[in-house]
Formats: structure tokens, C-alpha cells, sequence
């Protein structure tokens, strides 16, 4: 059954329940769950699915209320009419927070959480002391509501029940979705993740304005269902505590996790409260969360966060587009030079990559071989010099756009994404790459490297449960996958076994044979005998030889980097 | 002095190290070599208790130091200078090279082995007050060692203290390191830089892909054709 | 334009209420600096060593004399706290969440014994007032301001002269490589821990001396103490004091010149001012 479908039913399902004489206790009830399902869904979507924690969601969540205050309780309009501007303050909100905090890297993990606390602050601040409330709270009971159902009560249900499925409808396809890959992919290693082709501020900013436009309405409907609204109430600190607990519980990475752990915590508050024991409730979810997050962190339904692979399809042949060797120089580095914290790992590095070779980049460690590659890709931006690409500058361009120019490259320590499968690790270049396809063909897309690097039996499972030598084909694999123009491999062979280096020479070839460029930094001389077609020598970030590895490798001044002068 | 045999060490099903025996006399300067990615750090990590030993013994003076925890191989004598120094940036030289004095065994001397690893490295007496971080690359590897040498140690560990360094200085520090070993401290260095350490040593390792694949004088060693395989392929 | 007294009357208040955001701040900023724990639960510890006070000054005791019976048991609940935290490895986020917990609890805790209404507690020392010119100050003010620099330059020193000090700073830059020279990291950092939350019992028995107790009350100093550790620089003992002082001072001149409800705009835009400008520094 196709999910939208489904999602249909259920809530046909659950629409019957106010026209079969519910009684309104229930009714209201069960609005309180569905809007706390809207709260801890909504949240998720950034918090959950990215990893950046807000601590702020009751500030979008009040922004919201006070949207629909203003215009339905001092300016008259009806809900339904102030339903887009609670949607959209908030998501303005948001948008400029999140325009200048995302840019600034070093605001992430608990520095996020503690400034979207202090913007919760902030707002509630402002909303207290300007004429938006000014301190007396503001009156809905006048705000005309739909007539939905027979009673109020039978309304605001339905309302909050329409708005939790649209919340948990998105989350499911946004779950599904190259966005959602995206996401999650910033949740392992944002890093990574850009310098593969995610657009990481962009999606960023659009979870975050998904986020509260959604919390947004939850406020604006909340607002009139208790009629009457003060900053205390509106902005109290357990929302944004509450909806991590709920996402928490049912689980931050699956898409139902959220609604799961809303429903639960919200019948649990209520029970408590229902029998007096409100205190002691409030104790109970403070230990509940304790627990969850020491014994539990992946959440109730953790364990069932792995999105199911799509069908395999048609493989897609190789891409004949891609030029065969022809020498025309297809990356130009010119006086490269990169200091770090007064460290000059590169000094000016001169080197040119030729279209279809296989180029050996060698050089005892620390002469900036890896600083090169990182400098190249994005990592780092260059202190001075040129890199040039078909022509194009690219030294000083956001990664994920040297990515989808056409660059990949290999991490000496892999790096995959250690909560997605192997499988979504593969397809996620593809998906953002030069060639940006949907899902289902980047999987099929992944398939055939898989295949290609021998881990196809293990597409199923996490990097972690792959030994090193298929972590590294893992890593290649992902490399290959967005159909680099030019491949950088970066210690590809180290750690290996010598059969497993067969192997991975074999592949190397091969990879040529597709129509790649591949730079090939590597410490296994007998690899580098073999493979290279021309070798550069580079010691304390400079080059000092370049040529065919025999000859290279026999140079007096080459011998002396690596071994002294005792072997010259 | 220190015995190790059999060590395994590493992460999970690949180990970094496996079925590494060596020895380190009394007074001795030994060298490991090898290729990046060997697993040199690990084994000295390993003998420093910087690393858990997951197979196999290590003997220091007679008593099993296997399963000690790490805080403890500082008392039995052993010092590290760690691959990248791994200084104290955010505290002064002065504070840096107290540390190195904290165990409870070298606490009492610490006065006059300031004064020993000063007269050693004048260069730092001038910067006591500087914090670490400021130093150049060659003035940090100096307090580096400094720091192993406040500990007062019986055998001295050095994880590739050439890296990054200026020729010049390297073969300064290499001049040190000889001297402070015939003031009696056994050192264990492992190096990438084959020729300076095959003139320093006494004995050699070497060690590829986790394994020691020979061993010997260093005059043995070279003429071999296993280090030149090692590092160059042919 | 207020009075020349009032003023000088505001910024008063606002020392002794900086100097107790400084106290405050003080365990916050040495846990999150030096064992990479937000310890949310701070703020509930305080407030039960301020109840605790409360409820053993009604019992005849002098309110300064019940430290050597609160503080003893809460450098037990700090050492427990760590040894928690450490064994579960919980990462720096998530210690956040799983202390929010235990805020929880104990504010039910609180409320449960308690209850939700305000608490006076009447002390000998609050009788005590004097008045220098046009200004009034009063004797657990000055306690408080005292304490709060003797402990943040006790601190201090430490940190800076003394060997456990250094080795403290060692940990908290690189635990393995002090371990290496003899440090017993796992040990200090279980004290160090223990040391926190007996200085949140010194918190709480000045607050107890100087505000009116309720356990809602807890929430209102997590910003403004967040502000000050964030601002002050963490780890540092001497930046909650210094930091609580000029907030205290420009939110009582705030109030002043302004109206009272926009004091807390001050502490959260200079938050959110240090965490733009130079978000290195954390």
C-alpha cells in the first residue's frame, strides 16, 4: 500500500472519534497528544535527524502563539486566517538564526543547544515587554474557530490530528528522501559530508524552517485551545526539555520516533497527574530520561532506523563520456602553500595531473602529501597559490561545489558514516554529485561499485562491523561512486595484507580503465612501482623530483629524504 | 631490562601490532624502523601503557607491567615522548616540566633534575615563563623531552622525535639523546628517519605491517636488503 | 533620571547579585571546563543545600555552621554524579540531558518535602544592616559577596600553584598523556567532581541567607549563570565572578534607568554577542 495511502487510513480512522460522542475530557486529551506529537516531530527534523540539539523549541512554539494572539485575539481575524503567519514568523525566526549560527563552524553540538536556550530567553524577553503581550497575557476566547465537529473540543482534535499527520508525514518523507540522507549524513560527519556534495548550510536552514513553521502551528492552535495566553505559561523551559524527551524515547533517528515517544510520556504525565501524583510524575520522567539515555540512546525504536534499501534495478552502464588518456592537463597546482599554527606544511608546490594517468604521489611522512589532497578538496582553503581544475579555479570554493565538479577523494582513516548502512554510505555521492540522482538510481548506482570493490555481501551493514581492509574498499567504493573525473586516493593500501594489496592494485587499474584520473599518494613503494605512470616526490611541502618511478626512485636526492645519506 | 613478547595491540579484528617481541637492556639505545603505518606508535604506546596490550607480556626490571594502568608506569620508571609531542600548550614551560615530575617517584628530585634537563636545553631556561604552545617545533620537541627527562626515568621512549624537524636540529637532538643515554638512561626510539637512527643505535628493529621482520647491529641491518625493500620498493 | 542614592543603592545590588551569580557559576564553570560535564543538576543541588540550611537553621543551628554537615554529603553526591557519568562514557551533549533529569527529580524531591511555597529562612545575620552614607548593605549580602571571592581566588590559586592544580589542568587538556607522568586522572577528576558540588552547597547556603526559596525558583538562574560561565571563559574560576559582576551591575542599572522586566536581555545579548564574536574561546 502506497504510505500516503496509509497514512489516509489512519487518519479517517481516527477522524470518526469526535462524531461518536467522546467525551470531551478525552477529546482534549488526546489533542494534548497530538500536539506534543507536532512538538517532538517537528524538533526532529534538525535535531534529531542532523544531530544539531535546540534547546530553543518553545521559543519557535511561542512565536507561533503569539502570532495567532495578535492578529485572531487583538486584531480580530479567525484561526484559520492567522494559520500561515503562525507558520510563518516562526520559520522566519529560524531562518535568520540559522542564516548567521550555521555559518559559524565551531557553533555546533552543546554551543548550539546553550544559544538556541539563551535565544528562548530572548524572545520570551521581547514578547513580555513590547505591546505583543506587554504582561497581562492576551484573551482568545473570542478567536471564531472552524466547525469541524459537533463541539470545540471535537474541533481542536481534529485540527491537532490533521497537524500531526502533515508533521509525521513529512518526517516519514524526509526520512526517505536525498534530503534525509543528507541530513543524516550531517549528523555522522558534517564534514565529510560537504566535501561529498551536501549542501549542508542549505539543508540545514530548510530543516530549521520546517522545524518551527510546524512547532509554529502547534502554537497558534495551542493559543486559542486554552483561550487565554501569558509568557510564563507560553515559554516555560519543560517544552523545549519535554520534546527531547519524547524524541529521545521513541527514538531521534527513526521517523515515527518522536510521535511514538510523545503518545508515551504524555499518557505517562497524565496518569500521574489524573491520580495525584503530579510530583511524582514530573520525578518519574526526569528518571525515565536518565535511563533512556544511558541504557537506551538509540531510542525505542532505534533499532528499526534502518531505511530499507530500494529494489535493485537495472544496473546503468558505465558513463562512455568520460575521456580516455590524452595528456591534456586536467588539474594545475601552481606555488601551492598552507601553514598551520606556524607549521608550513606545503611551501609552494608545483604539480600538474595529466588526463588518464595513474600519478604517484610519494614523500617521507609529514611532507604535506595529505595536506594537499585536503587542500585540493576543500578541506582547508590554500594561504597562496592557484589549483586549477579543466581550466576553472577552484582553490578557495565550498567543498560540496568542488564535489560536484567533478573531485573525490579517499580518507587515510576511513570516515564513512557510521550510522548509515554501507550501502547508503555509497549511494550518498551520487546522490549530490556531479551527476545529482534520487535514491532509488544512486542505490542502484552504489550496487554496482559494491559489486565492483567485492563488498556487495555487506551492503546491509554499518562501517562498524567491516574489518579495515573493506573499510578502506568502503571508502574507495564511496569515492567512486559520483563518478570522479579525478580520484584522489589517500593511503589507500596501508594496514594491508599482502593479498588484500593485490586486490586493491587490481581495482586501482581498473578504476583507470573507466575513464578516472587517479592520484595515488602511498608509503607501499612495490605499489607504486607497479601502478604509477609518473611519480612526484614531495619533502617538507615542497616537490623535489618528478618523472617515471623507476628513474624517480633511483634519484640520489629522492633516496636521501627517505633514507639519509647512509643508503645514497 | 624490559622484555616484550608476543605483544598485540591495535583496533579490533586487525591489529596494529601482533606477535612483537623485542629487548631493551640495561643502558641500551635500541631503534625500531619501519614504513609509515607499521604500527611503530602503537607498540610504543603499548610499552608506555598508553595503549591497551591485548596479548602477550611486558616485563620491565623484573615485574610484570602488563595490566598496570597507565598512571602507574611513570613510578616504575618509564618516561614517554610522545609522536607530536603532545605538550601542556595551554601551560608554561616551567609547569610543563613540572608535571613531568608529578609521580610520586620523581617528586622529591624534581629541583635537581630541573636543574639537569636546564643545563641540557638552555634554550628553554629563557622561556620557562612562555606557554608551550608558543614554542617553535624544535623548542617543543626539547621540552618534550625535557618533560620525559624530569621523570627521571630508567628507560626514555621516543616516538619519531624527528618529525617535522629541521635537519640541523634533528642531528642536535640526536647528540642529546646519545648523551643522555650515557648517563646510564636505556632509550627506545622509533624512527622513520633510517640513516640518523642506524647511526645512533646499538641495536635495530624493524618492523612492517605489524611484524618485526629483522633485527641485528645496525652494520648488519644495512647491508641487508630489507630496509631498502621496506621504504623504497626495491 | 534616578537619584544619585538610588543609583549607588542599584549598584549595589548589583555586586552582591553578581557575586552570587560568580558562586553559582563557580562548580558550573569547573565541571564544564575541566571534566567536560554540563552538570544542569547544579542549579537543584543548590537549592537543596539552600533548603537543607533553611531547614537546619529552623532547627537552631547557625546557617554558616550547617556547611560542615552539607557539604561533606554533597562532595559524596558529586564523586557519585562522575563516577556515573564516567562509567556510562556519556558524552558532553547527553550529559546535559541525563543531569536535566536528575533536576528534575530533585525538584520534585524538593517540592515533595517542602512544597511549592516560599521559603524565608529567619537568621541572626539577616537582622544585621548598616548604612554607609545614603546606601544600605546588609550582613548576608556581604557574606555572600565575601565567600564568593574567597572562594573563586581560593580556586584560583589552587589551579595556578599548586601541584594538583597543574595536574588538574593537565587533564583537562590531554588525560592520557598526565596519565603517562604518574596523574590518576580517574581519581582526581571523581574529586574534582566531588569539590563542584561541594561548592554548590556553599552556593545554596548563601542563597538561602539572602533570596526567598521555591523550587520553581531554580530555573531562573540557569540563563543568567550560563551567561556568566560562557562569558567568563570555561574552566576558569576567576570568569563566573568577574563576569557575574559586570552582568549584575548592568542589569541593576538596567532595571534602574529602564523597567526591571528587561534585565535579562542584558546577561542573554552579551551570551549571544561572545558566542558569535568569538565562539573559539568555548
Amino acid at each position: 500500500m502506497k504510505p500516503v495511502a496509509a497514512f489516509v487510513l489512519v487518519g479517517a480512522a481516527l477522524a470518526v472519534a469526535p462524531f461518536l460522542g467522546l467525551p470531551a475530557f478525552y477529546e482534549s486529551f488526546l489533542y494534548l497528544v497530538f500536539s506534543w506529537v507536532v512538538l517532538a516531530t517537528s524538533w526532529n527534523l534538525l535535531s534529531g535527524y542532523a544531530g544539531y540539539f535546540s534547546f530553543g523549541h518553545a521559543a519557535f512554539f511561542g512565536a507561533g502563539v503569539y502570532a495567532t494572539a495578535v492578529l485572531g485575539g487583538k486584531l480580530g481575524w479567525s484561526l484559520l486566517a492567522t494559520l500561515p503567519l503562525a507558520a510563518g514568523v516562526p520559520a522566519l525566526l529560524g531562518v535568520t538564526l540559522g542564516a548567521v549560527i550555521f555559518r559559524v563552524r565551531a557553533l555546533r553540538g552543546e554551543l548550539f543547544a546553550v544559544l538556541t536556550l539563551a535565544v528562548t530567553f530572548v524572545v520570551s524577553t521581547i514578547v513580555l515587554n513590547t505591546p505583543i503581550d506587554g504582561g497581562p497575557g492576551v484573551m482568545l476566547s473570542a478567536v471564531s474557530i472552524p466547525k469541524l465537529a459537533p463541539s470545540p473540543s471535537g474541533t481542536f482534535y481534529l485540527m491537532a490530528l490533521i497537524l500531526a499527520l502533515i508533521s509525521v508525514y513529512i518526517s516519514y518523507r524526509v526520512y526517505h528522501s536525498r534530503f534525509g540522507t543528507g541530513l543524516f549524513a550531517i549528523h555522522d560527519d558534517e564534514e565529510v559530508a560537504e566535501v561529498m556534495g551536501v549542501p549542508t548550510y542549505r539543508f540545514k536552514l530548510g530543516a530549521f524552517a520546517l522545524s518551527c513553521a510546524l512547532a509554529g502551528l502547534a502554537g497558534g492552535i495551542h493559543g486559542v485551545f486554552v483561550s487565554y495566553v501569558t509568557v510564563a505559561e507560553t515559554f516555560g523551559h519543560w517544552l523545549a526539555l519535554y520534546v527531547i524527551l519524547m524524541a529521545a524515547i521513541g527514538g531521534t533517528r527513526h521517523w515515527l520516533g518522536p510521535a511514538l515517544g510523545a503518545a508515551l510520556v504524555t499518557t505517562l504525565l497524565y496518569a500521574f497527574t489524573a491520580s495525584e501524583h503530579a510530583l511524582g510524575g514530573r520525578a518519574v520522567v526526569g528518571l525515565v530520561l536518565i535511563l533512556v539515555i544511558l541504557f537506551l540512546p538509540q531510542g525505542l525504536l532505534g533499532r528499526f532506523s534502518r531505511r530499507a534499501a530500494f529494489p535493485r534495478k537495472e544496473l546503468i552502464p558505465p558513463d562512455a563520456s568520460i575521456a580516455v588518456a590524452n595528456k591534456e592537463r586536467l588539474l594545475v597546482i601552481r606555488g601551492a602553500s598552507k601553514a598551520f599554527k606556524g607549521v608550513q606544511a606545503l611551501a609552494g608546490v608545483d604539480l600538474e595531473v595529466r588526463r588518464g594517468e595513474i600519478l604517484g604521489l610519494v614523500g617521507p611522512n609529514g611532507s604535506g602529501k595529505s595536506t594537499l589532497i585536503n587542500v585540493v578538496s576543500g578541506h582547508y582553503p590554500l594561504d597562496g597559490g592557484s589549483i586549477v581544475f579543466e581550466g576553472r579555479e577552484i582553490a578557495g570554493e565550498a567543498p560540496h561545489r568542488i564535489a560536484s565538479g567533478g573531485i573525490a577523494r579517499t580518507y587515510q582513516i576511513p570516515r564513512p558514516f557510521a550510522h548509515l548502512s554501507v550501502l547508503e554510505n555509497v549511494a550518498l555521492p551520487p546522490m549530490f554529485g556531479r551527476v545529482a540522482m534520487d535514491r532509488g538510481r544512486a542505490e542502484s548506482e552504489a550496487w554496482r561499485w559494491l559489486e565492483f570493490t567485492n563488498l556487495s555481501g555487506k551492503a546491509g551493514r554499518l562501517p562498524a562491523e567491516l574489518n579495515l581492509h573493506e573499510r578502506k574498499f568502503l571508502e574507495l567504493a564511496r569515492a567512486l561512486a559520483s563518478r570522479p573525473k579525478l580520484l584522489f586516493l589517500d593511503e589507500v593500501l596501508s594496514g594491508m595484507t599482502p593479498s588484500e594489496m593485490d586486490e586493491a592494485i587490481r581495482l586501482v587499474r581498473a578504476i583507470r580503465e573507466q575513464g578516472a584520473t587517479i592520484v595515488f599518494v602511498e608509503h607501499v613503494m612495490r605499489a607504486v612501482m607497479e601502478l604509477t605512470d609518473r611519480v612526484v616526490v614531495l619533502t617538507n611541502g615542497r616537490t623535489i623530483a618528478e618523472g617515471v618511478p623507476r628513474e624517480v626512485m633511483r634519484n640520489p636526492q629522492v633516496i636521501d629524504a627517505y633514507l639519509g645519506a647512509a643508503h645514497a | 631490562m624490559l622484555e616484550a613478547r608476543g605483544l598485540r595491540a591495535g583496533y579490533g579484528a586487525a591489529p596494529a601490532i601482533r606477535d612483537v617481541s623485542l629487548d631493551v637492556g640495561q643502558g641500551d639505545l635500541v631503534v625500531v624502523v619501519g614504513p609509515n603505518g607499521a604500527g611503530k606508535t602503537t607498540l610504543i604506546n603499548a610499552i608506555a601503557g598508553l595503549h591497551r596490550i591485548e596479548s602477550g607480556r611486558l616485563v620491565f626490571s623484573g615485574t610484570n607491567i602488563s595490566d598496570l594502568p597507565p598512571h602507574r608506569f611513570c613510578d616504575q620508571g618509564i618516561a614517554l615522548v610522545p609522536e607530536g609531542r603532545r605538550l601542556f600548550t595551554g601551560m608554561s614551560v616551567r609547569e610543563n616540566l613540572e608535571l613531568g615530575a608529578y609521580g610520586s617517584a620523581a617528586k622529591p628530585h624534581r629541583a635537581q633534575a630541573m636543574q639537569r634537563v636546564l643545563a641540557l636545553f638552555p634554550m628553554l631556561g629563557a622561556k620557562l615563563r612562555a606557554l608551550a604552545g608558543t614554542l617553535s617545533g624544535g623548542q617543543q620537541q626539547m621540552l618534550a623531552i625535557g618533560r620525559a627527562l624530569m621523570a627521571r626515568p630508567r628507560l626514555l621512549l621516543l616516538d619519531e622525535p624527528s618529525l617535522g624537524l629541521a635537519p640541523t636540529i634533528v642531528i642536535e637532538m640526536f647528540r642529546i639523546i646519545r648523551e643522555v643515554n650515557q648517563d646510564g638512561v636505556a632509550v627506545l626510539l622509533v624512527e622513520q628517519n633510517v640513516a640518523m637512527a642506524l647511526q645512533l643505535a646499538r641495536r635495530a628493529y624493524v618492523l612492517e605491517e605489524g611484524r618485526i621482520v629483522a633485527q641485528g647491529s645496525p652494520q648488519e641491518l644495512a647491508s641487508q636488503p630489507d630496509i631498502q625493500r621496506a621504504y623504497l620498493g626495491h | 533620571m534616578p537619584s544619585a542614592a538610588l543609583l549607588g543603592q542599584s549598584l549595589l545590588a548589583g555586586i552582591f547579585a553578581g557575586a552570587l551569580y560568580g558562586l553559582l557559576g563557580l562548580g558550573l564553570t569547573l565541571s564544564w571546563g575541566m571534566l567536560r560535564q554540563i552538570n544542569l543538576a547544579h542549579f537543584a543541588l543548590v537549592f537543596l543545600g539552600g533548603y537543607l540550611t533553611y531547614q537546619l537553621a529552623a532547627a537552631g543551628f547557625d546557617p554558616l555552621a550547617t556547611l560542615a554537615l552539607i557539604a561533606p554529603a554533597f562532595f559524596i553526591l558529586g564523586v557519585a554524579l562522575h563516577a556515573l557519568l564516567a562509567r556510562f562514557k556519556v558524552g558532553i551533549l547527553n550529559t546535559l540531558l541525563v543531569t536535566y533529569g536528575f533536576t528534575v527529580m530533585l525538584e520534585s524531591l524538593l517540592q515533595w518535602i517542602w512544597s511549592a511555597d516560599y521559603r524565608r529562612m529567619d537568621s541572626h545575620y539577616g537582622a544585621v544592616k548598616w548604612k554607609v552614607g545614603e546606601l544600605f548593605v546588609s550582613l548576608p549580602e556581604l557574606i555572600t559577596l565575601a565567600i564568593a571571592c574567597a572562594t573563586a581566588l581560593a580556586m584560583w590559586a589552587v589551579l595556578r600553584y599548586t601541584d594538583l592544580g597543574k595536574a588538574l589542568r593537565a587533564i583537562a587538556e590531554d588525560a592520557p598523556m598526565a596519565a603517562a607522568f604518574g596523574v590518576n586522572h580517574k581519581l582526581l577528576s571523581l574529586l574534582l567532581s566531588g569539590l563542584c558540588a561541594a561548592l554548590a552547597a556553599v552556593a545554596g547556603t548563601c542563597l538561602a541567607l539572602t533570596y526567598t526559596l521555591a523550587p520553581s525558583q531554580m530555573y531562573a538562574w540557569i540563563g543568567v549563570v550560563f551567561a556568566v560561565v560562557m562569558i567568563g571563559g570555561l574552566g576558569n574560576p576567576l570568569g563566573p565572578l568577574v563576569a557575574g559582576l559586570a552582568i549584575g551591575v548592568s542589569e541593576a542599572l538596567t532595571m534602574a534607568i529602564t523597567a526591571p522586566a528587561w534585565a535579562p536581555l542584558v546577561s542573554f545579548s552579551l551570551l549571544i554577542g561572545a558566542l558569535l564574536v568569538r565562539p573559539q574561546r568555548f
